[in-house]
């Protein structure tokens, strides 16, 4: 049957702002089904509150809605909008929760809109997990003992009762979140309390422990009409224990037999069918007992998922697109394969390669974290790679972590980094291998399946012979082969990586490339969707038309995420329309860029330079475009010149300015611009006479850093000691720490331009909410700004045109100024397309990226028209919101500073400034509780103007509490204020109170590290209950803004308007 | 040592000389990411040297239990990287201990397209120094191959009446007629029949009528339907008279029987991930796959649906015919390995087309 009829305009809605857990791959799932529903003649009505993202691209979809994912926001947009329908099953947890409440209150029924693709029973089902439980009983499936607990003490009962280690499961909540696994009975009492707190539901499910089982997940699509197809079969490296996003994961599966996974097969589809899953996309979780083979579920997710993008990429088979058809009514077998083109949708696709992907971590990050897997995700990015075996493609994902050019390099081994699951295990297992440790000790201390540890173990081995052998064709192949890397071999056989190369060359050892074809080569297709090995003796014969590649920014961290993917699918849409054949290298699989769709030939290869020559030498590419994947292309853009190919836009002389402070500083100054006072020290009594000059305080961090890693606001000589105990192995002369005169107090600006050989664009100016001193990844941004005069404002676009037209800049430049007592100081340069690019592109209309591509393509000031972009027409005040993960980190401070600690942003758009504010932080989850408790504790220099705010919010209904010393200069003011212990002025204290829940926001302003150490407990209290916290004066004075704006209860939605024309 | 796969139209492929005896076939390839057990020993790969596209196999080791003969098949295995460690190694050894030859390190990818493209020629897998050392022993053994009877259901069907009983003593009696019938098609008739009696390929009418049998089942068998001798004229005999049901070939010899043509494939259908439109069922599943002919429709009689499509291709994936209250499947409703859902197809075969016919 054809696609309802009825369907006129559908809803969709997104994930909004990245978290742990719900990533990118909801932006690829989204934008594949917007783009295949558009494709079908509907009205498509996107709504998103992530500006990251490429849906929310004005062209994506008929209308583009930028506002909060509440229930009341979209109600507005139904009401507005009218459309028949709404798929929740694409925009992850968040949009499926939404789905469910917009039920719950009658909102659908009331505007006659159906929900497709899922309805609510099934989320239900799925998701609660006594009904789970139910399902899973009828059709004859096993489960995990466990019980359901709803208050502290039936969980004591339940510990009783099935004995330690035990792992709970909180309902309704994403990426396992409130999660973990407890060994002990202090340790479970801790987290079941955290746990009933998280769930929305206040239901967690206490669950006897399968540590150790093998772990699988079945990505699974199924019609209307009952059709059922497993599109690909996953099977974790690390065994159950590990949150399945936090894991290594191979697909296909590697360790059952056809009976084994027919049973399997068998059991998910009447899972799904009992569920009640008519249409899409699903997964189901499965442990098998490695001995014994019993088989279990763990757990399934009716909707799209991470792991769905992931299998998508793995198979060829587009699960999201493929979803929205079936949604609006089609089957699986009235749908063409898109990769083959003539066999139909309903197939189960065929690999004939290995695909493996690796997480990737953030502890780093967060001090005091500890660096341990559990059940809960902490992972905030992967790699995905492709090859002919499972070494291989272990390898070359390895490589696309972008850690070490050599894959595993020597590092020290470490029982207990390989006994507890943790983010370098599989580094420390290769090791362990290295060191004489057998597949069998490892085994026993992992329960990693000997399958996998025969396999590193083979690598390692080989490493051995690899030694003594001649680098002749045999051996040279055997060990690309292995996928190790020109760098390994060149470690090994003590020679430089170019000579390997060199010798590659000369004796023809170049990889092949292999089409994923969903088909494992049963039928011919057209797809150019490739991936390198060195197994196959052939490549297919392709005629490529000297393509512009564009390199890809690899998995996600913190720092450089999505925006970056953004940046780089717009790009490739730019290059396209100005007639140029496009080729994507790229190794993230949650992104919209390793979409087969969004160029005319994807590559899924790690981002190194053996791999990246490799691939342009193939396609003979005419150029390289570095600009838009953020740092990781940058980085990549010397080795790549070097080896003959064209470096598109700025040239390599351009980046070295930008990023050798010494050059830098050197052309400011020549411009007379201000920058603040700074020096270069690799040594810790160089430091403190270089202090000495700068006065403190001062910003310390090491040079060529992304995301701000180890940057640090230091306010005394005794700081800059610990700094240097702490951070001391990262500093070297021949890499040296920054010292930078620390501006207290300044306003912080972005600003984001393009230049072109004769013209240049302005993009906009992003006023920082917050202070310096907190990375720009992590304030609150606006545009227009509100603060900033406006004469300074016109000086700060004189000054970054001049410093373009100086650089020589040609496409991106990001400038981060900051500004006191009207002087303008230049803190950073980056040539090249910014985290702040899209939102900016989003608030102002000015196609950013695409004007970027022109610049690189030497168009010309006549064709572009440079006055036709005026980012001071914006339509409306944009601010910028900040999402943190600190939840996940329980250790974890989620005080802000100069190191870049969020994983996503949220846009809020308004007729105001403080419209635009309580839009932008209920976007990040700020709760605006109507009445309650402010509690504040705050550094001197704060309390004065505190006072106007917390008079304001006295007025407002709330109550005020603080520490004695903030109380008193309160109560001394004349606002009651009721008067806190500190922690260690004994209990009860401040945090007992906030803990306690009278506590509806918390304000903590603290400067230094004793004092910021002395008040971590206040911040953990709010993070772990969600209370809002704001930590700098400034952002405080936004939130009362925004406060103030929310308890009006206006609401008023509006769509994005398209994009300037080029 | 290397070992070579050579094709009779001259294609020479270079792999790693794992073991066994060199050996001549049809070279074929299979698709399906499990089940290289159930595959070397379903007899419908007799004369065969199969290709698993697949890149890891002997992975999950062996298991006895699972084989779908008293043999092994294949004339060879072909594959990427077969499982060679101290703990397990268990399948090179299975196959190796057979004489099956076994080559890895191949590129299966590049001889599965040089199949797609040109159809599955004889082949010869022969360890060797060179390649001109292999061309000249596969020359000779590929001839040698070539001159092996025709009708090779004959050559891997029983030779004796085997009776076995089944797991139902309310359910029908059914004979079968062996092709090389795959076990999993005697489980699954077992699991519902009081007894079933196996005959061989060659049987007459009235032997096979001796134990008043219920239903007839045609099984599964390898080579071309065409030079299979006596058994379609056996079952044109029945026709009308008695339920029928093949599987594979056994749905060719039907077809035959009912006055239709088979044809061979270019390259054959060998998976576990076509989709078929079944008709009769009124549903659309993935099936198991193993045939390199297929039913012409045009030669089908008027009173014969063709109520089984398969999806990839539109060819004949089986048919049904109401009067003469037969049924054929040309994939693999026993699958063993591969998916499960044509499975009902034994309940209809039973249900619908014994029981009711008994009833009415």
């Amino acid at each position: 049957m054809p696609r309802h009829q009825d369907l006129k305009r559908v809803l969709i809605i997104g994930s909004g702002p990245i978290v742990i857990g719900q990533a990118c791959e909801f932006d690829y799932s989204g934008t594949q089904a917007c783009k295949a529903l558009m494709k079908e003649g509907l009205e498509v009505i996107l709504v998103n509150s992530n500006p990251a993202t490429i849906m929310t691209d004005p062209e994506i979809a008929t209308r583009v809605y930028v506002e909060p994912l509440k229930v009341p926001f979209i109600e507005k947009i139904i009401e507005k909008e009218k459309p028949n329908a709404i798929i929740p099953t694409l925009g992850g947890q968040t949009a499926l929760n939404l789905a469910l409440e917009l039920n719950a209150k009658g909102i659908l029924k009331k505007h006659q809109v159906k929900l497709l693709g899922a309805d609510p029973h099934v989320i239900e089902a799925a998701e609660d997990r006594e009904k789970f439980r139910n399902i899973l009983d009828k059709v004859g499936a096993k489960y995990p003992k466990s019980i359901l607990v709803r208050t502290f003490e039936q969980g004591m009962r339940a510990s009783e009762e099935l004995g330690f280690p035990l792992i709970l499961r909180p309902n309704y909540t994403l990426g396992g979140g409130g999660g973990g696994i407890a060994y002990s009975m202090d340790e479970y009492k801790r987290m079941i309390a955290n746990a009933l707190h998280e769930s929305p539901t206040s239901e967690v499910l206490v669950e006897e422990s399968i540590l150790g089982w093998k772990e699988f997940e079945l990505e699974v699509m199924r019609d209307y009409s009952g059709t059922f197809v497993v599109i690909c079969t996953i099977e974790n490296f690390d065994p159950c224990g590990v949150h399945t996003g936090d894991s290594i994961t191979v697909a296909p599966q590697q360790t059952l037999s056809d009976r084994e996974y027919q049973a399997m097969r068998d059991e998910a589809c009447k899972i799904l069918n009992e569920v009640g899953v008519q249409t899409g996309g699903a997964n189901v979780q499965f442990a098998v007992h490695p001995t014994t083979g019993e088989r279990l579920v763990i757990e399934m997710n009716p909707r799209v998922s991470r792991s769905s993008a992931l299998a998508s990429k793995a198979t060829g088979f587009p699960i999201a697109k493929i979803a929205a058809l079936l949604a609006i009514g089609y089957r699986l077998d009235e749908l063409k394969n898109d990769i083959t083109k003539v066999t139909p949708t309903c197939y189960e696709p065929a690999l004939d390669y290995v695909v493996t992907k690796i997480p990737r971590f953030a502890f780093e990050k967060f001090p005091g974290s500890k660096d341990l897997l559990t059940t809960q995700m902490k992972s905030v990015g992967e790699a995905m790679a492709i090859g002919r075996t499972l070494q291989e493609s272990m390898m070359k994902a390895v490589l696309s972590l972008e850690f070490h050019p050599e894959g595993f390099p020597e590092i020290n081994y470490q029982v207990e980094k390989v006994s507890y699951a943790n983010s370098q295990r599989l580094f420390h297992i290769y090791q362990a291998l290295r060191d004489g440790k057998t597949v069998e000790e490892l085994n026993e201390l992992t329960q990693i399946h000997p399958y996998f540890l025969e396999k590193l173990e083979e690598m390692v081995q080989f490493e051995k012979e690899l030694e003594k052998l001649a680098l002749d064709h045999v051996t040279l192949l055997r060990a690309k082969r292995l996928g190790f890397s020109d760098a390994l071999i060149a470690r090994i056989k003590k020679i430089k990586p170019t000579d390997v190369q060199k010798l590659r060359d000369q004796l023809s050892v170049q990889p092949r490339f292999q089409q994923v074809d969903t088909c494992a080569g049963e039928f011919a297709s057209e797809t150019p969707y490739f991936y390198s090995s060195y197994w196959p003796t052939f490549s297919p014969a392709i005629k490529f038309n000297q393509p512009a590649v564009v390199i890809g920014s690899g998995p996600n961290r913190i720092g450089q995420g999505i925006e970056f993917d953004y940046g780089c699918v717009r790009g490739v849409k730019a290059l396209q329309k100005q007639g140029h054949q496009v080729v994507m290298i790229n190794s993230n699989p949650e992104t919209v860029s390793t979409d087969y769709d969004t160029s005319d030939v994807l590559f899924f290869e790690p981002l190194t330079t053996e791999h990246l020559h490799e691939v342009m030498k193939w396609v003979g590419a005419k150029g390289f475009v570095a600009q838009l994947g953020g740092q990781t292309p940058i980085n990549l853009a010397h080795n790549l010149v070097s080896r003959g190919y064209k470096l598109l836009g700025s040239s390599l002389e351009t980046i070295d300015l930008a990023e050798d402070r010494g050059l830098f500083s050197q052309i400011c100054k020549e411009l007379k611009f201000q920058i603040p006072q700074s020096a270069m020290v690799s040594t810790l009594s160089q430091a403190i006479e270089m202090a000495a000059g700068i006065g403190y305080p001062i910003i310390c961090r090491p040079s060529y850093v992304l995301g701000g890693r180890r940057m640090e606001v230091i306010e005394s000589e005794e700081e800059l000691v610990s700094y240097f105990e702490r951070h001391g192995e990262a500093i070297s002369a021949d890499r040296p720490c920054l010292m930078d005169q620390f501006l207290e107090g300044a306003l912080e600006v972005d600003v984001d331009l393009v230049r072109g050989e004769d013209w240049l664009v302005i993009g906009g100016v992003v006023e920082h909410i917050e202070a310096a001193g907190v990375h720009s990844g992590d304030s609150m941004g606006v545009l227009p700004p509100q603060r900033l005069k406006d004469e300074t404002c016109q000086k700060i676009e004189y000054l970054s045109s001049e410093l373009a037209h100086r650089m020589k800049v040609i496409g991106h430049l990001n400038l981060q100024l900051a500004v006191k007592n009207d002087i303008v100081y230049i803190l950073e340069a980056n040539p090249r397309s910014s985290r702040s690019v899209p939102f900016v592109a989003k608030a102002t209309q000015i196609p950013l990226i695409d004007l970027g591509i022109a610049a690189m393509l030497g168009v010309r000031k006549d064709q572009i028209h440079p006055e036709k972009f005026n980012w001071r027409k914006a339509p409306c005040v944009s601010v910028k919101g900040v999402v943190f993960p600190f939840k996940k980190f329980s250790e974890a401070d989620s005080i802000l500073g100069p190191e870049m600690k969020s994983t996503g942003e949220s846009m809020g758009r308004g007729q105001d400034y403080s419209e635009a504010l309580m839009k932008a932080m209920l976007s990040s989850h700020m709760q605006f509780h109507p009445k309650g408790e402010v509690f504040f504790s705050l550094r001197d220099k704060d309390k004065t103007m505190m006072l106007d705010i917390a008079k304001t919010l006295k007025s407002m209904g709330y109550t005020i509490s603080a520490t004695g010393g903030t109380a008193k200069f309160f109560n001394d003011q004349g606002i009651e204020t009721l008067s806190l212990r500190k922690v260690h002025e004994g209990r009860p204290h401040c945090v007992d109170h906030i803990r306690s829940g009278q506590v509806s926001f918390v304000f903590n302003t603290t400067r230094g590290r004793k004092s910021i150490e002395a008040s971590f407990d206040i911040r953990r209290a709010c993070t772990d209950l969600a209370i809002p916290c704001l930590t700098e004066s400034d952002s405080v004075e936004a939130f009362v803004l925004a406060l103030k704006n929310a308890r009006k209860g206006e609401i008023e939605v509006t769509p994005l308007a398209k994009m300037v024309e080029l | 040592m290397n070992g070579y796969l050579v094709l009779e139209t001259g294609e020479i492929y270079e792999g790693r000389w794992q073991g066994g005896q060199a050996r001549a076939g049809e070279v074929v390839f299979n698709t399906s990411q499990t089940g290289y057990e159930e595959i070397a020993t379903d007899p419908s790969y007799f004369s065969q040297i199969v290709v698993m596209t697949s890149p890891m196999q002997g992975n999950y080791g062996v298991d006895q239990s699972v084989w779908e003969s008293q043999k092994m098949w294949i004339e060879g295995f072909i594959c990427l990287e077969i499982q060679k460690t101290k703990r397990d190694e268990s399948w090179l050894h299975k196959l190796t201990e057979n004489k099956i030859p076994l080559v890895s390190e191949m590129d299966t990818r590049a001889i599965t397209l040089r199949l797609r493209g040109g159809g599955t020629p004889w082949g010869a897998l022969v360890p060797a120094k060179t390649s001109q050392e292999a061309a000249s022993l596969a020359k000779d053994l590929i001839n040698e191959k070539k001159k092996i009877e025709k009708d090779w259901v004959y050559l891997a069907s029983r030779h004796s009446l085997e009776r076995r009983t089944g797991s139902c003593p309310q359910g029908p009696r059914v004979a079968v007629l062996d092709f090389g019938s795959k076990e999993n098609i005697l489980r699954e008739l077992m699991s519902r029949c009081s007894e079933v009696l196996i005959y061989p390929s060659r049987t007459s009418v009235s032997q096979l009528l001796e134990h008043k049998p219920d239903g007839i089942m045609l099984t599964n068998g390898p080579g071309n339907p065409e030079d299979v001798q006596v058994a379609a004229g056996t079952v044109r005999e029945l026709l009308g008279k008695i339920p029928i049901f093949g599987i594979c070939m056994g749905h060719q010899i039907l077809s035959i029987a009912l006055g239709a043509k088979t044809y061979k494939l270019k390259f054959g259908h060998r998976g576990a991930n076509h989709p078929i439109r079944d008709d009769l069922l009124g549903k659309v599943y993935m099936s198991s796959q193993n045939h390199g002919y297929a039913v012409d429709p045009q030669t089908l009689p008027p009173e014969v649906c063709v109520t089984h499509v398969n999806l990839n291709d539109q060819t004949v994936a089986g048919i049904y015919s109401e009067k003469k209250n037969c049924l054929g499947i040309q994939y693999h409703p026993e699958s063993c390995p591969g998916p499960h859902e044509a499975g009902l197809l034994f309940d209809y075969f039973i249900e619908k087309m014994i029981t009711k016919g008994k009833s009415s």
